[in-house]
């Protein structure tokens, strides 16, 4: 009886560990893929902002004032 | 052994006692690394939300060039990756061998940045903001630019550059052996993106606004010319264009002299074209009435202490004041100056902002100059009301003919709309309170636009503003600039001005163009009815088919159809 419960008690420890151990490294690894999500995220927006300054470039009525006389100028 | 051990003792407490913070400084710097955040700089956008100046991360490949030992090698190595001549990277390297590093590439793509970390010690990849001007010239001497470390230097960038800032945080490390870090230690400060401001420039009236302007800046090889575009209501800026400008992408190679903006830091003898404001404060003060007739001495007026007052161009005889500003007469101007007074004269001048600054948000603007009346002479009181011996700049005649086309009531020219945070919520209006009370009676004011003002447009100086839908109001000013030697005025170099604002029942925006110095020997001509009239009439049209204002006959059409109802 008590041996059985002895390897019991060594069952329910190591059980923890292991989840302890499993609970940690899932952390971390939620951790570091939140991390490259929210680097992803960055770097997407960034992305976006430069395609929106290109196209703020080139529908800007500066822009299209110049491409409408440089097409008057062809005709 | 005592000996010893009270000495190790001693030194224990010197190290503990009086030496420890040099200590724990030491072994903190060899912990730590750290790292600086920097904010993104806000954006300024026009009143539509189109972009005019902002952020954006780019990737740049650096060299340390203390720790190449081969710059040859690493050069060859690079090249290719980066699509670059080995020459070129060799030369900037070799160049700044004594500098902690050097830009190799500004704005490299990820591909080039995840095949230079490969390459060898001593080249690094790091990202940094740049700044980016979409609209480039169109509204550079508004909005301003920045220094390589986004430092706002000229204009909106320049007088908000706190706000656009934002605040840059610092991530302290523990760091290993090479100064990598481990994991985050602590973060000092909050970063805090700056803020994004709202001008009230219509980029496309600043474009209509610039396509005029330069096609006669260009075509009469004027020195300068300034084009401001005003609602007179409010005192809302629609644009603001200044000649020359620059491209903020290239400032390197710009005059510094451009950079300004003309309209509010330069400043000038207005002439002709300040004729309506006078008219309004002697009308206002009743020392004229409106049917009155004064006699224009034939073109030759003489006096003790006032010297010779002659006209522009041929003499007038009795002229009401209507006549006197269609005719634009100095001596017509003159008189109604003797008849209003030095202080009366120079209150009045005061009241329509002139001597004083705007206050408008861009940095550099300058008060004019009105000089106090205990130093006026005879002269003053009668060449003020013709717009000599008073300097004033673009800003603050728009402003004084706001004034006119608002029925007399102050108005305040502003140019920041709103400023708002990173989520786009409006944080502050920065449009100013509807400022109280009237400078002049709104059937003085009415009566100068709709009757004298509008005169100019049809029969008088002002005629090739003339346009068919709307019909117009303004004023023709062509001001001889003084002599450098203080001799007098040149008889060769003027400024032509035109100011002017539609409709005239119900004006919806003002219009001041100044052309300064324009070329007189090619033979076009070089007065504000002939340089500058049309350039405001075409950016009155244009800019009230783009605001929608319907044409004065289907207004009239509509408020009658409105009324019979």
């Amino acid at each position: 009886m008590s041996q059985s419960r002895f390897v019991f008690v060594v069952f329910c420890f190591t059980a923890v560990l292991i989840l302890a151990v499993y609970l940690r490294s899932a952390n971390n690894r939620i951790f570091y893929e939140l991390c490259a999500h929210y680097a992803e995220q960055n770097r997407l927006k960034q992305e976006l902002g430069s395609k929106q300054l290109l196209l703020e470039s080139l529908i800007n009525p500066a822009a299209i004032s110049q491409r409408a006389g440089e097409s008057n100028t062809d005709d | 052994m005592m000996v010893s051990f009270l000495a190790l003792g001693g030194r224990c407490f010197y190290l503990q006692f009086f030496k420890s913070k040099h200590y724990i400084d030491a072994s903190l710097r060899q912990q730590r690394s750290y790292k600086s955040r920097q904010p993104q700089r806000g954006v300024i956008l026009d009143c539509r939300g189109r972009v005019l100046a902002a952020s954006n991360k780019i990737q740049i490949i650096k060299a340390e060039p203390r720790i190449i030992d081969d710059p040859k090698e690493v050069s060859s190595e690079l090249a290719p990756v980066i699509d670059m001549g080995a020459h070129v990277i060799c030369k900037l390297i070799v160049d700044r061998k004594d500098s902690g590093h050097v830009r190799i590439k500004a704005g490299a793509d990820p591909c080039e940045c995840d095949l230079v970390k490969r390459i060898h010690r001593g080249i690094a990849v790091e990202s940094d903001w740049q700044r980016h001007y979409p609209t480039g010239r169109l509204a550079a001497n508004i909005v301003g630019f920045t220094d390589p470390y986004n430092r706002g230097l000229e204009g909106i960038e320049l007088k908000y550059d706190k706000q656009l800032s934002g605040s840059a945080a610092e991530n302290i490390f523990f760091a290993d052996v090479r100064r990598r870090p481990i994991r985050l230690k602590q973060q000092e400060g909050t970063l805090n993106n700056g803020v994004g401001i709202i001008l009230t420039i219509d980029s496309t009236i600043q474009q209509f606004a610039r396509d005029e302007l330069i096609k006669q800046y260009e075509n009469y090889e004027a020195e300068s010319a300034v084009a401001v575009v005003a609602d007179p209501k409010t005192g809302a800026i629609l644009a603001m264009v200044s000649l020359p400008d620059f491209d903020p992408a290239d400032i390197g190679s710009t005059d510094p002299n451009n950079f300004r903006s003309r309209a509010i830091t330069d400043w000038y003898e207005p002439g002709s074209i300040l004729k309506p404001i006078v008219t309004a404060i002697a009308l206002e003060a009743g020392v004229v009435n409106k049917t009155e007739k004064i006699f224009c001495e034939n073109g030759n007026y003489r006096g003790r202490g006032f010297g010779r007052i002659g006209e522009y161009r041929r003499g007038f005889g009795d002229l009401t004041v209507r006549e006197i500003l269609i005719k634009s007469s100095n001596i017509g101007m003159a008189k109604i100056g003797q008849k209003l007074g030095k202080d009366r004269l120079y209150e009045g001048l005061k009241l329509f902002g002139f001597g004083y600054r705007t206050g408008i948000d861009v940095p550099g603007e300058v008060d004019g100059l009105l000089r106090p009346p205990d130093t006026w002479d005879g002269y003053s009181v009668t060449r003020i009301p013709f717009g000599q011996e008073i300097c004033v700049t673009a800003m603050q005649l728009t402003r004084a003919f706001c004034i006119l086309a608002n029925g007399g009531r102050l108005v305040r020219p502003f140019l920041v709309r709103a400023i708002v945070d990173n989520n786009g919520k409006i944080t502050e209006l920065k449009r100013p309170p509807p400022p109280v009370g009237y400078i002049i009676k709104p059937e003085v004011a009415e009566w100068v636009v709709r009757e004298a003002l509008t005169g100019v447009v049809n029969e008088g100086t002002g005629k090739r503003a003339k346009l068919e839908k709307w019909q117009l109001f303004g004023k023709t000013g062509t001001a001889n600039i003084a002599r450098s030697d203080a001799r007098g005025y040149s008889e060769h170099k003027y400024v032509a001005s035109f100011a002017a604002g539609a409709p005239a029942d119900e004006p919806a925006i003002v219009v001041l163009v100044s052309v300064r110095k324009p070329n007189r020997a090619l033979g076009k001509g070089y007065t504000g009815g002939v340089v500058s009239s049309p350039v405001a009439a075409k950016i009155i049209e244009r800019t009230l088919t783009y605001l929608g204002v319907r044409p004065d006959k289907e207004r009239q059409l509509f408020t009658r159809l409105r009324n019979q109802r």
